[in-house]
Order: C-alpha cells, then sequence, then structure tokens
C-alpha cells in the first residue's frame, strides 16, 4: 500500500513536494509512519491532493514544521500536508498594521518582517517561535502574552482555508470590523486541522514596545506567591503577562528552587518605568524582586515558549482565575498520590500558570515506568479530568504519550455540542480524512 | 393547523401553546401592538410579524422555541431594535421573540472579571453595574444606551473604541443558547477554556440565525487610568486621513480615531446638538488615548505635531471630562443631528484598508454628485469603517432609486479596494444582495451548511445574511 501510494502521489505533485522516505519521522504515531509528507508549494496543489484523498479515503494530518507533534491527540493518516513551504509574505501595509502571509511562515520570520517596521503580532504560543503561523492559530492556543493581548482569536482577521473536499475557500479579510457573513474564521480558530489546511492568515499587528522589561518575585511556592500573582493580575496596570512558574528554573535546572512570579511590562520608557514603580508600591515589602534587562527580558520570554518542551505529558487545566488557588491544591493533593505508581525515577512536576486567564499548565517528566510503558496514569489523568469538571474547569491533555492520549481523550465530554461539531466539520470534510477522531469522534 | 407565514394567519392552537410557554400577557397579535416591531432601525424593510412573544426566562424561550419548531413556524429573535440591516424583521412571518423582559444582570464577578447577564440587558446598564468595581464593558456601539448585550452579540458590534480594544468577539466568554428546535445549550462560558472549535466566535455575529443567547457571559476590562483627548480641525477630510496615518506610522495606538467630514459638521452645528466644531471646516478628527497617566502626554503631544504636520488648522486640548465630552459631542450626535437633512436616511456602513481612506472617499464623494445626493461620512477612521449616509426624501422614488444605485456603487468600491460590505452593522436583509462581492458560491454554500447545522429546518430568523441558494439545475 505504501509503495504504491507514493508513486501515485508522484504522479500527482510538482517536484519536491513529496519528502523522501525516513524523513518527518517526528510524525510517527504509535511507532506507525505516514506512508507519505508533503510540502506543497501552492494552496491549489494542496486543494487537488485533499480532492484525491477525499475520493480515495486517504487520512490526513495538517501540519506545518512539527511543533506539535502530539498536539491534539495522536491520529493515525496515510499522509501529512506540510505549509511549510507556503511562506512568504503576501502582503504588509505597515500602516494599516495589518498583513498576510503564508500558514507555513514561521513566527520567527514573521517578527523579523514586522520588527523591521517598528511592529509586532504578539503572539507566545507553547512551541516556541519556529513554529507556523498556521499551527499557532490552528491549535488556537495562547502563551503568557494573553494576559493583555488575547489568544489568537483576537488577532486574526481572516483566513484561507483549504477544505477536506480540496475547495480553497477564504473567510474575513484584512480589515479589522468585519462582520460580512457568519465568522468561520473564528470557528476555525482552535479546529485542529479537522476544518481544513490553513494556507494563509491575515492578521493584525500591534505598535512594537520600546522598552520590553520583566520583573520577577521569587517566592517558596506557588501558594505563596498566589495573592501577589492574583493582585497583579486583577490590577488596573496594562501588564503583558502575570505568570506564576513553580519552580522558577525547569528543564535544565530540573525540579527544586524557588517559585516566581513573573510580570512583562512593555511600553514606553516612561509607562515602563511608571508601571515598574506601581508594581513595587503595590507588592511593597518584596524586597527580592527584581528587574532583567531588555535583553535579559527577550531570552527570559523565548525560554518560557518552550517551557513544554522535554515533558513526557503536559495537561492544561483551566477554570475560573479566582479558582486558581484551588486547582494548585488540587494539583499538589494529585501529586502527592502519585508516589504510589511505578517509575523509572523520581516523577518530576512543574507548574506554570497564566493567572489572569485562570490556566495552569502542569508538565510531568520521569513518568515513565521502567519497561517504558506509562501504565497506571489512565485513572488518575482522569480523576483530576473529573475533579476540574466539578469545579466547572476543563482538563485538556496537550501532550502525552500516544497510549494514554487514546484512553484518557484530548478534551473532556462535552454535551450538545458535540452533535454540532460533527455537522459543522461535515460542512469543511465530508469524507472525514482530516484528523479523524480529534476534536471529533 | 400550523400557522402559514404567507397568510399572516397564525392558528388558535399555535397561539395558545405560545401562550402556555410564556403565559398569556407576553404573547399578542393585536395588529396595532404588532406594528411597533414591523421594523428596525433601519426602516426600509417592514413587515409586521404574525406574532409576539416576550420570555422572561431561558426556560420560557425554550419551551417557546420547542413550540414554534413543533409548528413550523419561524422565530426571529430581537433585542432593542436598533439594528441597521433589518436584521429583527419577519420577512417571511413568523413570531418575533424579543429579549426585552430578559433584563436582569445575574452576576458581577470582579475577581474574574466577568459579568453573566440575560440578553436583554442595555449596554450601558451592564456598563453602569460594571462601574463600582472599577470595570467596564469595552465594546461600545453608538447606540449603547438604547441597544441590548444580545443584539451586540448578534450583530458583533463595534464602537469608536475597536481600534484599541477590538470589537465584540472579544469580549463573550460563554452562551446559553436556545437553539432553533428548543434545546438548551451553553457554548463556552465559566472560564472553561475547552481549546476546540471556538462555538462562542461563531455564534457571535451569527445575527440571529442560530439560535437565541439568552444569557451572555462578558469579559470587563479594568476601567483606563486616564485619558487626553483631542480635536483636530482640517481644510479637507484628505489631510484628516493623512493625519490618522501619520499617527499610525509612528507606532501610537490611539483608544479611537474618528472622522466627521464637512456636511456632518454643518448638520450637527445646525442642531441641538451644536458642539462649536467650525462650519467652514472640511473635516474634524477626534483623537484619544487612554491608559497609565504616565504615557499619555507624550503621546498627545506627538498625536497633535502629527494633526499640525498634516495640516491641521488647529488643535484643540481636553483638559477635564467635561471639555472631553464636548469634543466627542458633535461626533456622537452625528447620526441624530442628520435627521435635519432630509426626511431620510441611509446609514451606510463598509470597511477599507485603513490606507485606502482617501481614495475611496474620493470615489464616494464622485459616485454621489453623479447621482446628485447629499453624502455625509462619519467614520472610524482607525479602523477604516466608513459610514457614507445618504440623506433622501422616500417619497420621491426616483431619488430613491439613485440611492440604491449609488450604495451598491459604493459597496464595490469599497470591496475593489480590499475592503468588505459591513464593518458592524451586518448583513441582515439589506446587503444579502452584495454578499456574492465577497463570497464567492463554493464559500456561500459553506455558510448556508454552517447555518443548517444549527438550523436544519431553515426556522431561525429566514431569509437573512445569505442569499437564496441557486436553483438546482
Amino acid at each position: 500500500m505504501t509503495g504504491s501510494l507514493r508513486s501515485l502521489l508522484e504522479e500527482m505533485v510538482s517536484p519536491g513536494t513529496l519528502l523522501r522516505e525516513g524523513e518527518g519521522a517526528e510524525w510517527a504515531a504509535d511507532g506507525a509512519a505516514p506512508a507519505a509528507i508533503l510540502a506543497p508549494s501552492s494552496e491549489e496543489e494542496i486543494g487537488r491532493l485533499l480532492e484525491r484523498a477525499s475520493l480515495e479515503g486517504w487520512k490526513v494530518l495538517p501540519a506545518g514544521y512539527g511543533r506539535w507533534p502530539a498536539g491534539g491527540g495522536p491520529v493515525e493518516v496515510d499522509l501529512v500536508i506540510s505549509t511549510r513551504r507556503l511562506r512568504g509574505m503576501e502582503h504588509y501595509e505597515p500602516a494599516d498594521l495589518t498583513f498576510t502571509a503564508g500558514g507555513g511562515i514561521s513566527l520567527s520570520s514573521l517578527a523579523q518582517a514586522t520588527e523591521a517596521q517598528g511592529q509586532w503580532l504578539p503572539l507566545d504560543p507553547p512551541g516556541g517561535y519556529e513554529g507556523s503561523l498556521g499551527a499557532a492559530v490552528a491549535t488556537g492556543v495562547g502563551g503568557p502574552l494573553r494576559q493583555w493581548y488575547g489568544p489568537p482569536r483576537d488577532h486574526v482577521l481572516g483566513l484561507t482555508v483549504v477544505s477536506g473536499d480540496g475547495r480553497v475557500l477564504r473567510w474575513g479579510g484584512r480589515v479589522v470590523k468585519n462582520v460580512a457573513g457568519f465568522d468561520v474564521t473564528r470557528l476555525c480558530i482552535g479546529s485542529w486541522g479537522a476544518l481544513g489546511i490553513i494556507t494563509s492568515v491575515s492578521a493584525r499587528l500591534f505598535p512594537l514596545p520600546e522598552v520590553d522589561a520583566t520583573v520577577v518575585l521569587e517566592g517558596a511556592d506557588a501558594t505563596s506567591l498566589l495573592p501577589q500573582a492574583r493582585a497583579m493580575a486583577l490590577s488596573s496596570l496594562p501588564l503583558a503577562a502575570v505568570e506564576l512558574l513553580d519552580p522558577l528554573g525547569w528543564g535544565e535546572t530540573g525540579s527544586g528552587g524557588p517559585a516566581a512570579l513573573v510580570l512583562r511590562l512593555l511600553g514606553s520608557r516612561d509607562e515602563v518605568d511608571a508601571m515598574e514603580a506601581r508594581v513595587r508600591r503595590e507588592l511593597r515589602g518584596q524586597d527580592t524582586l527584581r528587574r532583567l534587562g531588555d535583553e535579559e527580558s527577550r531570552a527570559f520570554h523565548q525560554r518560557l515558549g518552550l517551557w513544554e518542551e522535554g515533558a513526557e505529558l503536559v495537561l492544561r487545566l483551566a477554570a475560573l482565575p479566582t479558582l486558581l488557588g484551588d486547582v494548585v491544591g488540587l494539583v499538589e493533593e494529585w501529586q502527592a498520590a502519585l508516589e504510589g505508581l511505578s517509575t523509572r525515577g523520581e516523577p518530576q512536576v512543574s507548574m506554570a500558570a497564566h493567572v489572569g486567564a485562570g490556566i495552569l499548565r502542569v508538565a510531568l517528566s520521569g513518568i515513565s515506568s521502567s519497561d517504558g510503558s506509562f501504565q497506571g496514569w489512565t485513572d488518575p489523568v482522569l480523576g483530576l479530568r473529573g475533579a476540574m469538571e466539578g469545579m466547572g474547569g476543563s482538563l485538556t491533555v496537550s501532550s502525552g504519550p500516544a497510549t494514554l492520549v487514546r484512553e484518557v481523550g484530548t478534551w473532556g465530554s462535552g454535551g450538545r455540542e458535540v452533535a454540532l461539531l460533527r455537522a459543522l466539520k461535515n460542512q469543511f470534510d465530508p469524507q472525514g480524512i482530516l484528523v479523524p477522531g480529534r476534536v471529533v469522534r | 393547523m400550523p400557522g402559514d407565514p404567507l397568510t399572516d394567519v397564525l392558528s388558535q392552537q399555535v397561539l395558545a401553546d405560545l401562550q402556555e410557554a410564556v403565559g398569556v400577557d407576553w404573547v399578542f397579535s393585536d395588529p396595532h401592538r404588532l406594528l411597533v416591531y414591523e421594523a428596525d432601525a433601519q426602516t426600509a424593510h417592514t413587515r409586521p410579524p404574525q406574532a409576539v412573544a416576550l420570555p422572561a426566562t431561558t426556560h420560557e424561550a425554550s419551551a417557546l422555541a420547542k413550540a414554534l419548531h413543533r409548528h413550523g413556524v419561524p422565530m426571529i429573535p430581537r433585542g432593542a431594535g436598533t439594528g441597521l440591516s433589518g436584521g429583527a424583521v419577519a420577512l417571511q412571518g413568523g413570531v418575533v421573540v424579543g429579549t426585552s423582559r430578559m433584563t436582569r444582570i445575574l452576576e458581577v464577578d470582579p475577581g474574574n472579571r466577568r459579568a453573566l447577564v440575560q440578553s436583554g440587558v442595555l449596554n450601558s446598564d451592564l456598563n453602569a453595574a460594571a462601574a463600582p468595581h472599577g470595570l467596564y464593558y469595552a465594546p461600545d456601539p453608538s447606540s449603547q444606551s438604547a441597544c441590548t448585550i444580545g443584539g451586540n452579540v448578534a450583530e458583533n458590534s463595534g464602537g469608536p473604541h475597536c481600534l484599541k480594544y477590538g470589537v465584540t468577539s472579544r469580549y463573550i466568554t460563554g452562551l446559553r443558547v436556545v437553539l432553533p428546535d428548543g434545546d438548551v445549550t451553553w457554548l463556552g462560558g465559566q472560564g472553561r477554556e475547552t481549546g476546540s472549535f471556538d462555538l462562542v466566535g461563531l455564534f457571535v455575529g451569527s445575527e440571529g440565525c442560530f439560535g437565541l443567547a439568552t444569557e451572555v457571559e462578558v469579559a470587563l476590562l479594568p476601567l483606563p487610568e486616564a485619558a487626553r483627548t483631542l480635536l483636530a480641525i482640517f481644510e479637507t477630510v484628505e489631510d484628516a486621513g493623512r493625519a490618522v496615518t501619520a499617527i499610525i506610522s509612528r507606532g501610537l495606538l490611539p483608544a479611537a480615531l474618528e472622522i466627521v467630514d464637512r456636511n456632518t459638521i454643518r448638520a450637527v452645528e445646525a442642531s441641538i446638538f451644536a458642539a462649536g466644531y467650525p462650519t467652514d471646516a472640511g473635516a474634524a478628527l477626534v483623537v484619544e488615548f487612554d491608559g497609565v497617566e504616565a504615557g499619555l502626554e507624550p503621546h498627545a503631544e506627538e498625536a497633535a505635531r502629527c494633526c499640525l504636520d498634516a495640516g491641521a488648522r488647529e488643535v484643540r486640548r481636553a483638559r477635564s471630562d467635561e471639555e472631553r465630552m464636548a469634543l466627542w459631542k458633535g461626533r456622537k450626535k452625528a447620526f441624530g443631528a442628520m435627521g435635519r437633512l432630509a426626511p431620510d436616511l441611509l446609514v451606510q456602513d463598509a470597511t477599507v484598508p485603513r490606507t485606502r481612506l482617501p481614495e475611496v472617499l474620493a470615489r464616494i464623494s464622485e459616485i454621489a454628485q453623479r447621482f446628485d445626493l447629499q453624502v455625509a461620512n462619519v467614520f472610524h477612521a482607525g479602523d477604516g469603517n466608513l459610514h457614507p449616509n445618504l440623506v433622501f426624501d422616500r417619497r420621491d422614488p426616483d431619488e430613491t432609486r439613485r440611492v440604491e444605485q449609488a450604495s451598491a456603487e459604493i459597496m464595490t468600491a469599497c470591496v475593489e479596494a480590499g475592503g468588505t460590505i459591513t464593518g458592524e452593522h451586518g448583513v441582515g436583509v439589506d446587503k444579502r444582495k452584495y454578499m456574492h462581492l465577497v463570497f464567492s458560491p463554493a464559500e456561500l454554500e459553506v455558510l448556508r451548511g454552517v447555518k443548517k447545522a444549527f438550523d436544519p429546518q431553515g426556522l431561525c430568523n429566514p431569509g437573512k445574511v445569505l442569499p437564496d441558494a441557486p436553483e438546482a439545475s
């Protein structure tokens, strides 16, 4: 099957589109690599491929650079179609504060182009700046900057999406206010590839702040810093990010070490100085408060973007922001209960909270047992999800071992929404070839 | 026997079932009372509904929707009727379901910067409830003292402060929705960020075609500490446009950038709303900054310089809240004042990329001249949202026809400049005929499918937004 599929594809696509065998191992799901990985050079080519795939029933995973290999849960597919060759800036008029770029442009090359004009797209999704813009939109997940700037849904003005059956569809536009027709743009943000392949994105930009400063307050643990964190998230100051990290160091420093409240201040020199003075006043008596310089601050946030890297399991817990203390407590209790599980070594648990949004990310490593499996983890994860849903919140598995994610599901259960999701997906992907089982089971 | 939309007769059985759902006092079909509901604020499209029903709770609204669905009678959701695209008119018959009894603010939750309200709550009442907590609801359509949050959700309303703060969609975090078959479901809400399909975002701006939102969870923002407001007077509207481009190009991000043109200034100054704008000026530009006190003065200074460099003859500064209100007055009262110009006013709405404003304005002026019409422009210059308003007398069929032709040309001009046919007023019935300018047949087909996912029977606000499907050949 694999050989014949590859030769069929070879005839269909332009030279260079079909990657060589063995390339793209990052998309292997459960050890079963897709039969082919393609990087088409135009939306028309993607359209032709998807039209054919719909006819033949080939299952497809849309992708950018493979920065979210496990995101959205494991799916078994025949083809991976990457947008990495659709990476051009299609339209950029700085005085409009908007741009249109190919879905495969990396966030770092986008930043390079806009920073030259004193502008930026304030998005910092997990996975860092080497991921594609299309993936940031398809996952719809925001990072620390959502405190002030909001998640991707607040930035995107328009999308070109190639539907599951190969139609090239354009939604929205490049104007900030646009209420013509239903807001399919918003529907596609966070659709995890289930509605189509995002080949082009229009979004709004912001003036690049003159100063990018970070203020760090260290403390013993997340719980002890929570009152200050909540006060900062609710202050009238336009703080760009309010993050609670426990421990402050992660990955390279391992567990242990102090926790920290991290505030990002952006603006003109006057504004940032005034904000810092206010922060110091409002957190008075906190002599461990320190400010990072511009460069140090940038580097810090770059690394923070990669916070989930290397973890074996990443959970995303969301609830009303006032419940953050309860959620942290819940995770601590849960962590204590994990001690009975047989793991290779001492499991390490790190927490990072978007305090204003009420989102707590929990990264676990060292949790596989000595035979490399993750036995015994299904019930604890489901238990934690049950507790979150009990307080009106949710638990999403951002990434984790395929066997585990398959058992617990990426998202929790839905009610009537599920029927709606299925009916909506059917409009875009009538043959159900896109990421089968993801979002809509 | 089900009601027949074509003959305007609702059977006694249908009326009885509606009364059962919401109580006898809250269903009426007396023709005199129905007249109020024959149009919204865009009075070109009129037709009284077959009946009006006013539920007070989600439960009642659900029972009502179930009854209508069972009888195959269309449901037309309606807020305060301030819409400007005919979206709440029962053009194909049916029952208007109004939210005027659903006016409870269920919760203001400062700790989570959110509020939960029934959908009939007025935008300004929500703001009044949030203010004591130092919070506000950012979207501020000009009708905010009269329009409802549910209506704002249906239209994805804008307002003068969208440049910095974005439109309604950004602030809606959850919706309790009565679907067209009467089922009740929550979309989003309670900080439940599930990270998959954004059904809340899809519902916002659906113009009553997907069901009736009965409860709305909104995000609130902290009131800005301080604001600085400028009014710059220009000889021409093109100069004002250049000032706007200069301000944005300097990396400044005002909360609002609003322009009124000569005809609008004259209408305002001749009315009871006179704001002291010079009547010989070509345009007036309102610039507002808000945020932390420390950054404001330098920003205002720089913006004032941009205006003077672009040829402003004078720049006025507000030094108090009262002065600020005075500077805004000429902008905020523009629509009210235009009533003086002629019996009828077509309030137009379109968006173009900001940098294309000068050329599009010139084209609009040329179109108006060619059709011998007077146009008064009011626009959100910061986000390229134009309101070229055409004054006319509906009793003059020739003038009415010219207004329609000019409107069509203006829409085409805006789309050709990279813009769209509506920025904040919605498609409703009024702009269905322009949808093909911005959507391909394949895209329209998907939009019809999306509508069908929510409303398989096509009973929820039928005949709105989407042009009729092409006849199968």
